[in-house]
This record gives C-alpha cells, sequence and structure tokens, in this order.
C-alpha cells in the first residue's frame, strides 16, 4: 500500500466527516442551547434530500437547478423547523428527558411514513452538472470532484456559524442563553423567539445537508436510521454544543471508518462505537466541551 | 389497601389469562405470547427507568443478548429449552457486570447515550460476527422442544415464567433493596450521605433489569423460530420506554398495560394499514403532549375524581405506596 | 389507591376478549387467499414494486377467466416485510392465521425467505420464492411446502465462473477483490462465486472480501479501498437499492473506467434505471430478462399486457413472480383442488409452462429448472435502455447443484 492510496482513503474520510459534520452541526446546536436532544435530527435531513428532488424535478431544464435546489431546500427546511419548534419541541422544553426523546422519537415514525406517502417508495436520482460529475485526478488516485464541493461547503458552514455566533448580537444571545437562560430573560430578551430561530437554524443546515447528500448516490428511505446514530457520536465525541467539537468529531468519526474499511472492514461501526463509549466514560461532555449546566 | 384484596385481584388476572387461550383464536394466542413477553421486557426496563429514575435507550441490547444465548444454544447445542433460558439470564447479566459499571457512573443524558452506545455496540458486534451468530440472516432453527412446539403449550408455558418473573421483580421492588432504588431516583446525595453505596446499588439494579429483559429475549427466539439482529438496535429499544410511558412508569404494572396496548394497537391496526409506524409515532406524540402520566395516570385521576365526589373518605389521605 | 389500579385491567380484558372473538370469526367461501410478503418499503422496494405489479397482472388475468379451476377467485393479500426477517416473521403468522392464506408469495430478502419458511411449513402453507434465490432456502433444513422459482445462488455463481473464467484466460487476470452485501443472498452469492472460481481457475488469488451492510448508501469509502488493492477485477453481489447507489457512486468515481467488473447483478431494472450512464461491454448477470425469450409467446403476451397495463417493460423479478402465480394454477389444475396437501403434492416434481419456457422442479430441493443469463450490455434499437448481446443462457440442471452435494448437505444437520 502507497501513500497515495492512504492519501485517498484520507480524503475520502474527510468527505464522509464533512457530511456527517452537516448533520451533525444542527444537533449539536440545538442540544447546547435548547437542551434537547433531537432523535429525529437525521429524519429531517432525510426530509431535505427528498425535497430538494422535488425542486430539482421541477427546475431540471436550467443548468443550475442542481445548485437553485440546495438553496430552496435549506431555506424551506428553515421554516418547517420553525413550524416544528412552535408546534411541538416548545411544549416539552420543561419535560422529562424520557418524553422530550420519545416525542422526537415518534417523530421518526410519523416523518419516515410521510416521506414514503409523498415521495412513494422508489429511490430517487439527481444527476450532477457537469462540473462535479467527472472524477479529478488526485495524487494518481481518482477523487470524485463533487466531494470538493462537498468539503468546501462543510468549511463555509464551519466559518458561517463561528462568525454568527462569535460576531453578530444574535450570537452573542444565544451564547449567553447557553449559560443562563433566567439572566437572558431577564434583560428583557424573548427565549422562545430566540430557541424558534436556532431550532429553524439546526434543521436548515440539516436540509442544505440533506440536499447535498442527494447527488451523491440514490435517496432511499430509512437512510436516516444509521446515520443518526453516527451523528450522536460526533456531537458526543467533540461535545455537546461546541462547534469546534462537532467539527473535529466528525473528522474523527469519518476518519476512524474510512480506514476501518480499508484495513478491517468489518469492525468500521464497532469502532465508532467503542471511541464514542470511551469519550463518553472518561469525558462525559466530550473533548471540546465544558460541564452542562443541570 | 390490603393484601388480601391484592392477591385476590392477581389471582383473578391469572386465573383469566388461563382460560384466555380457550376463548381466543389461535393467531390471538400468538399476540397473547407476545405480549407476555415484551410485558416482561417492558417491565424490566423499568426497573431502571421507573425505580432508579434513568433512562436507558439500549435496553434492548440486553433483550437480544438473551433471544441470542438461547437461539445459539438450541442450534448449535440442542441445550434444552430451560437451561438455555437460565443461561440468557447469566449471559445478559454478565454484560450488564461490564457495561453496567459504566452506565451507572453517569446520569440523566449521558446515562442515556452511553446505554445508547453500547447497545449499538452490541448490535454491530452481533451483526459483524457472522460465523458465530450469522450477521444479518439472523439465526435459523431456533426451535423449541416437541411438547411446546404449538402456541398453546408454549403460551402456558411463557404464562408460567413470566408470571413467576413478574412476582421475583415484584418483591424486588418492595424489598429493602427497592426502597433504595427509590431514594437513589428521588436524591442520590442524600441517600449516599446515608452511607449507601449508590454507585454498587445502580448497577445491582441495572444487572437485575438486564437478566430479565434476557428472560425475555431468551422466551422470544423459540417463539419466533427464528432471531433477527434488529432486535438489538436501538430503534428496538424505544419500544419499552413508550410501554412505560405509555402505561405510567409509576406503578408497577404501569409497563405491562402499556405493552397490551401497543401490541393490541399493533396488531389491529397492520390488519388493515401498512402504515403503522404513522399510527403509533402520532400516538406517541399525542401522548407525551397530553397525557404525561400515561393511561394508568390518567384512568387514575379520573377514578379518583369520580370516588371523591362519592365521597369515598379513603381518597383523602395520601398513603406511602401510592407514590410507589 | 391500589386496588383501582387493577381496574382499567378487567376493562381492557373484557374489550380484549370481545374484540379478538369477534375478530377472528373467519369467513368460509371459495376464495383462494393469495398471501404476499415482499419488500414494499426498505432495501428491495425496486425489485418488490415489479413484483407486486406482476402478481397483480396475474391475478386478474386468472380472475378474469373465473379464478383457479374456473371457480376460485383469487384474493390477493398484500403485505410489508420492511427486510426485516423479524417483521415477515410476524406478518406470516398474520397472514396465515388472520387472512387464511393458502400459499404465501415472496419475499425479497433471502434472510426473510429463510425465517419464515418454518412458519409456512407448520401451518401447512405454500411457500413460492420468486426473488430471494440463496440456495440455502432449499438446499438445508428442507421443507416440502417450500418452492423455488428463481436461479439460486449457486446456480447463479456457475453461471458468473463460466463468463469470468472465459475473461480471466483471456485478459490473464489474477487478482480480484469481492464486494458484497453482508446478508444471507450476498453471502451465498459470494461464497459460491468464489468457491466455483477456485475450483475452475485456481490461479485466481482472492484480494480482499469487502462486505458493506444490505441498506448501505454511502460506498465511497469501499470505492477508495478497493482501487487502493488494485485488482485486475472485482466481482461484487449487490442488489436493488444498493446497487442503484453502488453503481451510481462507482460510475462517479471512474471505477468502471479503472477495474473490470464483470459478472456482476445487472438486471432488467438496473439497465432500465441506468440506461443512460451504464457502461456498454460491461459483461453482466440476470435471472429472468424477458428479452432472451420474446420467441415464447407466453412471455411475448405477458411482456405486451404487462406494458399496456403499466406503461414499462417488465423487469425480471416482474417476470419471476408472475410465472410463480402460473406455476401455482398449473398445479391447482394437475390436483383438481385448491387443497393445499394436493397442490402441494401436484406440485412436487412438476413440469410447468412458464415465460421461461418448459420447467420442471427438482423433486430433491423444490428448485425449478431455469436458467442464469449472461451477456454483454450494449443498446438495442428496439429498446429505450441497453440489453444484453451474445447472451449465454445458462440451463438449470446444467448449473445446479449435484443431488449428492445436497445430500451431503442435510446430512450434518441435527435432526
Amino acid at each position: 500500500m502507497d501513500i497515495s492510496l492512504i492519501i485517498a482513503q484520507f480524503m475520502s474520510g474527510i468527505s464522509h466527516g464533512m457530511m456527517l459534520f452537516l448533520i451533525a452541526a444542527g444537533l449539536s446546536l440545538i442540544f447546547g442551547v435548547m437542551n434537547i436532544l433531537n432523535f429525529a435530527h437525521a429524519s429531517l435531513w432525510l426530509v431535505g434530500a427528498y425535497l430538494s428532488y422535488t425542486f430539482w424535478y421541477i427546475l431540471q431544464d436550467y443548468s443550475i437547478a442542481m445548485w437553485l435546489s440546495i438553496v430552496l431546500t435549506t431555506l424551506s427546511m428553515g421554516v418547517i423547523g420553525m413550524i416544528i419548534e412552535i408546534v411541538l419541541i416548545r411544549r416539552i422544553y420543561n419535560r422529562d428527558l424520557s418524553e422530550q426523546l420519545l416525542l422526537t422519537y415518534g417523530l421518526i415514525l410519523v416523518i419516515g411514513d410521510g416521506i414514503k406517502i409523498i415521495w412513494g417508495v422508489d429511490n430517487k436520482l439527481i444527476p450532477r452538472p457537469e462540473i462535479v460529475a467527472t472524477p479529478i485526478d488526485f495524487f494518481g488516485i481518482p477523487f470524485d470532484s463533487y466531494f470538493i464541493f462537498v468539503i468546501l461547503t462543510g468549511l463555509s458552514v464551519t466559518f458561517f456559524l463561528w462568525w454568527f455566533l462569535k460576531k453578530t448580537r444574535y450570537g452573542h444571545i444565544i451564547r449567553a442563553a447557553v449559560y443562563s437562560r433566567e439572566m437572558v430573560s431577564a434583560l428583557g430578551i424573548p427565549i422562545p423567539r430566540i430557541y424558534t430561530g436556532v431550532f429553524a437554524m439546526g434543521i436548515a443546515i440539516a436540509g442544505l445537508a440533506g440536499a447535498i447528500q442527494a447527488p451523491i448516490g440514490s435517496i432511499t428511505l430509512g437512510m436516516d436510521m444509521s446515520v443518526v446514530v453516527q451523528a450522536f457520536c460526533v456531537v458526543v465525541i467533540g461535545g455537546f454544543g461546541s462547534l469546534l467539537g462537532t467539527f473535529v468529531g466528525a473528522l474523527i468519526v469519518g476518519e476512524v471508518y474510512a480506514f476501518s474499511i480499508l484495513l478491517w472492514p468489518q469492525g468500521a461501526l464497532i469502532f465508532i462505537f467503542l471511541v464514542t463509549a470511551f469519550i463518553l466514560i472518561v469525558r462525559p461532555w466530550g473533548l471540546f466541551g465544558t460541564p452542562m449546566r443541570k | 389497601m390490603n393484601n388480601k384484596k391484592k392477591l385476590l385481584w392477581i389471582a383473578a388476572i391469572f386465573a383469566a389469562a388461563l382460560i384466555l387461550p380457550l376463548i381466543i383464536g389461535e393467531f390471538w394466542v400468538h399476540i397473547a405470547i407476545q405480549i407476555l413477553i415484551m410485558g416482561l421486557f417492558a417491565t424490566s426496563f423499568n426497573m431502571i427507568f421507573g425505580y432508579m429514575g434513568q433512562l436507558s435507550f439500549g435496553h434492548a441490547a440486553y433483550f437480544g443478548i438473551g433471544a441470542y444465548a438461547t437461539g445459539l444454544l438450541i442450534v448449535k447445542a440442542s441445550i434444552p429449552l430451560h437451561f438455555s433460558l437460565a443461561a440468557s439470564m447469566i449471559v445478559a447479566g454478565l454484560s450488564a457486570v461490564v457495561f453496567g459499571y459504566f452506565c451507572v457512573r453517569l446520569t440523566g443524558i449521558y446515562f442515556a447515550i452511553l446505554t445508547l452506545a453500547f447497545g449499538q455496540l452490541i448490535f454491530y458486534i452481533v451483526f459483524q460476527w457472522y460465523s458465530f451468530t450469522g450477521g444479518d440472516d439472523g439465526l435459523q432453527g431456533v426451535v423449541p422442544p416437541d411438547f411446546l412446539f404449538s402456541a398453546y403449550s408454549y403460551y402456558y408455558f411463557t404464562l408460567i415464567i413470566v408470571t413467576a418473573a413478574l412476582i421475583v421483580m415484584w418483591m424486588i421492588g418492595e424489598s429493602p433493596f427497592g426502597y433504595t432504588m427509590r431514594s437513589i431516583r428521588d436524591n442520590d446525595s442524600r441517600t449516599r450521605f446515608l452511607g449507601i453505596n449508590v454507585r454498587a446499588y445502580m448497577h445491582v439494579n441495572f444487572i437485575i433489569a438486564s437478566m430479565f429483559a434476557g428472560l425475555a429475549g431468551g422466551l422470544f427466539g423459540p417463539f419466533n423460530r427464528s432471531i433477527a439482529p434488529d432486535l438489538l438496535s436501538w430503534h428496538h429499544s424505544g419500544i419499552p420506554v413508550f410501554m412505560a410511558v405509555i402505561g405510567g412508569s409509576r406503578s408497577f404494572f404501569g409497563p405491562f398495560l402499556g405493552c397490551i396496548i401497543y401490541t393490541f394497537l399493533m396488531a389491529f391496526i397492520t390488519g388493515f394499514t401498512q402504515y403503522w409506524p404513522l399510527v403509533i409515532g402520532t400516538i406517541i406524540i399525542l401522548v407525551v403532549l397530553f397525557a404525561p402520566g400515561g393511561i394508568l395516570g390518567i384512568l387514575e385521576s379520573r377514578i379518583k375524581a369520580l370516588l371523591s365526589w362519592k365521597g369515598i373518605d379513603e381518597i383523602g389521605k395520601k398513603t406511602d405506596d401510592e407514590s410507589y | 389507591m391500589k386496588k383501582f389500579k387493577f381496574m382499567p385491567f378487567l376493562f381492557l380484558f373484557i374489550f380484549l376478549v370481545e374484540g379478538m372473538t369477534g375478530l377472528n370469526c373467519g369467513k368460509k367461501d371459495d376464495t383462494y387467499n393469495m398471501g404476499v410478503i415482499l419488500s414494499i418499503t426498505g432495501a428491495g422496494s425496486i425489485y418488490s414494486k415489479d413484483g407486486v405489479d406482476a402478481l397483480e397482472l396475474a391475478v386478474a388475468e386468472i380472475n378474469a377467466k373465473g379464478g383457479f379451476l374456473g371457480k376460485h377467485q383469487i384474493k390477493l393479500i398484500i403485505r410489508d416485510d420492511q427486510t426485516k426477517p423479524d417483521v415477515a416473521v410476524t406478518v406470516a403468522k398474520d397472514l396465515i392465521l388472520r387472512d387464511k392464506v393458502k400459499v404465501i408469495q415472496g419475499t425479497y430478502s433471502s434472510a426473510c425467505a429463510e425465517a419464515i419458511k418454518p412458519i409456512a411449513r407448520e401451518n401447512k402453507v405454500l411457500h413460492i420464492a420468486a426473488i430471494s434465490n440463496s440456495e440455502n432456502i432449499t438446499k438445508v433444513n428442507f421443507s416440502p411446502y417450500t418452492f423455488q422459482v428463481v436461479p439460486n445462488s449457486y446456480m447463479q455463481a456457475q453461471a458468473v465462473v463460466l463468463g469470468v473464467g472465459a475473461l480471466a484466460k483471456k485478459n490473464n487476470w489474477k487478482e480480484y477483490v469481492t464486494i458484497a452485501s453482508n446478508y444471507e443472498w450476498g453471502r451465498s452469492t459470494q461464497n459460491n462465486t468464489v468457491a466455483l472460481l477456485k475450483k475452475s481457475a485456481p490461479n485466481l488469488v482472492l484480494k480482499k472480501e469487502f462486505w458493506p451492510k444490505l441498506g448501505e448508501t454511502q460506498f465511497t469509502t469501499y470505492i477508495t479501498a478497493i482501487m487502493a488493492q488494485k485488482p485486475d477485477f472485482v466481482i461484487g453481489s449487490i442488489a436493488s437499492q444498493d446497487n442503484a447507489s453502488w453503481m451510481k457512486q462507482a460510475g462517479d468515481f471512474g471505477f468502471f473506467k479503472k477495474i473490470p467488473y464483470p459478472g456482476s447483478l445487472i438486471s432488467v431494472t438496473e439497465l432500465i434505471l441506468q440506461a443512460k450512464t451504464i457502461d456498454r461491454g460491461t459483461v453482466g448477470l440476470c435471472r429472468a430478462p424477458f428479452f432472451a425469450h420474446m420467441d415464447n409467446p407466453i412471455m411475448a403476451a405477458f411482456v405486451n399486457s404487462f406494458k399496456t397495463k403499466y406503461g414499462r417493460y417488465p423487469s425480471d423479478w416482474a417476470v419471476m413472480e408472475y410465472d410463480a402465480v402460473y406455476a401455482l394454477k398449473q398445479a391447482v389444475e394437475k390436483a383438481n383442488s385448491i387443497d393445499t396437501e394436493k397442490v402441494r403434492e401436484a406440485m412436487t416434481g412438476a413440469t410447468i409452462e412458464t415465460t421461461r419456457g418448459k420447467l420442471t422442479f427438482r423433486t430433491i430441493d423444490n428448485q425449478l429448472s431455469c436458467s442464469s443469463y449472461i451477456g454483454i450490455v450494449a443498446d438495442d434499437p428496439k429498446y429505450p435502455f441497453p440489453i444484453y448481446k451474445d447472451i449465454v443462457e445458462v440451463k438449470g440442471p446444467d448449473s445446479w447443484r449435484p443431488e449428492q452435494e445436497i445430500v451431503d448437505a442435510r446430512k450434518t444437520e441435527k435432526k
């Protein structure tokens, strides 16, 4: 095995990690700020993928159909997230953990069947535009050029979130709300509105991830089920609510996965859960998180 | 509430369960077996959830370990079913000794996620260990002994074992150990100040709960004739959570009631629609939003209201056993 | 307070008993209930959909002529197993005990077929496998109620070896890698292919095996890992949804341009779905391509009515499910009864007319003597998608496992 092959596998790990990061970023944001663990996050990601198929289908005569569908999906998933927050999530802020998890678990089942009813059981394919359809040569190994786009998007979302949380007024409010809901609320800032916004943003990122996922393979029912647990692992390893942690966690999971496929394919997912359990045991708040408020 | 009356009720229910297969058709006997097995599973889950106050999202792993232990012993070694069932409890218990050791060091959301992570870890080991477990194909040829082959005889076999297991769990719940668990649930630091080793108690409780989950799994394999790794996965872990919440986790029989409701609904609804997940998902959401105490909680408060209107004075005073 | 906790149980009990005894009254009439268990949702849904359409077509045709024996209308009851064995068992019990079906047509996944086999046998219900084709369904734990109308994984592997062996000799290939879905069918196909290749071309070296799970959607890491092995060729055993994802992702990586991928499952479904992108010249394997038998009037008529009804060409899966219904019809006519025991006896060893010609069920394992097909993917002006050219039809009796080996395999089973 020579070095260029290791680089190729490394790159495929990065791409896998970036996809996971895009899914987990919203999950981590929502949990960090609102203290709600959204089991249904990957299901909404899948809705995003199907939605982007619909947008693409309508627009397919235009050359920018795929790109436009990514934007439209992100925006509409934001709206859907807002609706879900107002109708459902808002009612369970102060409930037990079990009820929060159960509600989002119920949501997974409803969304799964909802997709089946709306889009049917056939899998959907989105052909890519020419620019990202042909593999490029990467150290002598062909590399899917679409993943360059995936990696760039992952980096831009990271940068955007960093900028938003660190540099804008809303970001400051959100970060303050992580530490003390009461204090922020005492300053006259409407917490529910902040929460709606955060949830909508988290779901919009999930939608973006779904739209980006769609042209990679085919979109199928049940894709969300294995992804959601991997996204949990990412968030746990990185630390709840930490953007940097989620980013690093996603890359770790992506690389562990890629290299175990190369060396010991059967063990790929076992390794990921071992790492996750290990982190939980020695450092429950993750690599970059801080011990959580009660 | 005197104990005699309570026993009378239990005896009546048991008697009803005995004659049940004589009235209903074979299909419903299968459903009844499923209710017994899943009811045991849900009740064992509630030892962690209701008594200890921690949410496990990986309880299906122990159910699955039990199922595979019995299945493998029957298929590969032709060990008689009763020994295999005992082995199921032991193997599930031993895995809980290892995994539980780490789990009980965490609480709340971390406990939930660690149990989930361990559950998935076990799931993938079973899934990938093709030569031993049959991987994704599951285990075929898990057949009960001849005298338990018909659904009717398996029903009575299951009924006896599940009843015995429920009695043991109930006794544990009512023992000093059970009350210690409740006090850990309600205030673990105060319990610790009393000189009780909270972690050790939780660990023991986790092991017992997993053993009974293993027993339920052991019963399930021969009933189903085959075992699939899906039984261990995290969606399967969500089922007892739902049963406990819908039935009411603060009472011993709540999860069992939830199991009856869940299984019966499933048998009924899958008969005319393939959208069972949609229906159950909607029910889950509605229960969480509007009936947080579970069905038993609602019924109880209704009956309470009804009785207080009738003026039975027993209602007014709050007894100790009411809050468990 | 506690005494009232039992009240709801009492109510529920009464409710349950009433509900169950009420629901349990089965209707007795001349209808022939036919249960179908396929993967309507889940990993096998593309293939299953075609299967369901063909079943409905066949049943409608027979019912239009009065049903089985001219008097037993067929009632089709279709259920979903989500490609999960435990769900398949529950559904099978439900179909048998509540809907009183006499036959189960299905399933997609071989693991599901194996899981429902004992259930069908215990309840004396016929079970016809038309898509699931792991040879273990009929080789071991034999059930006289289970029939297979699809070339099984051993027969398919024989066909692959024939094709690949010739190519390997011609191109002087030495090393190969396999990628197969990690479940019954993938395992069984891969094992048989590797074993038979070893026999016919002992100098070929298997470098590595990859086992993506059933339902895998992200093949990227597998693709780069396979390319890292630099094999001379790759043999794949991936089906349905997974196959579509795999072939698209591998194609986007330029995988097929670099590494030959001969003898893998490319059914009519794949030919239609990937009409634009599939590489012409690939050597593919399929189970029941309609275009190989257009000279058979039964096939021509079937393709015509399928096209009229659904507006598309039937895939392998449609062809085989259609044959499954007509196999049953001929057995019913031979037995002159819809009684399951008589039908089973009539079907055992029967020779039947199918869309794929005159075929026979082998008595030892109820395997139909159907062919496997290998060919080169190429465009054809008659169809809007590529088909196979230079088709080699590997006949059932030339490719199935010798009876002696089956007897030996069953000897090691415990009784």
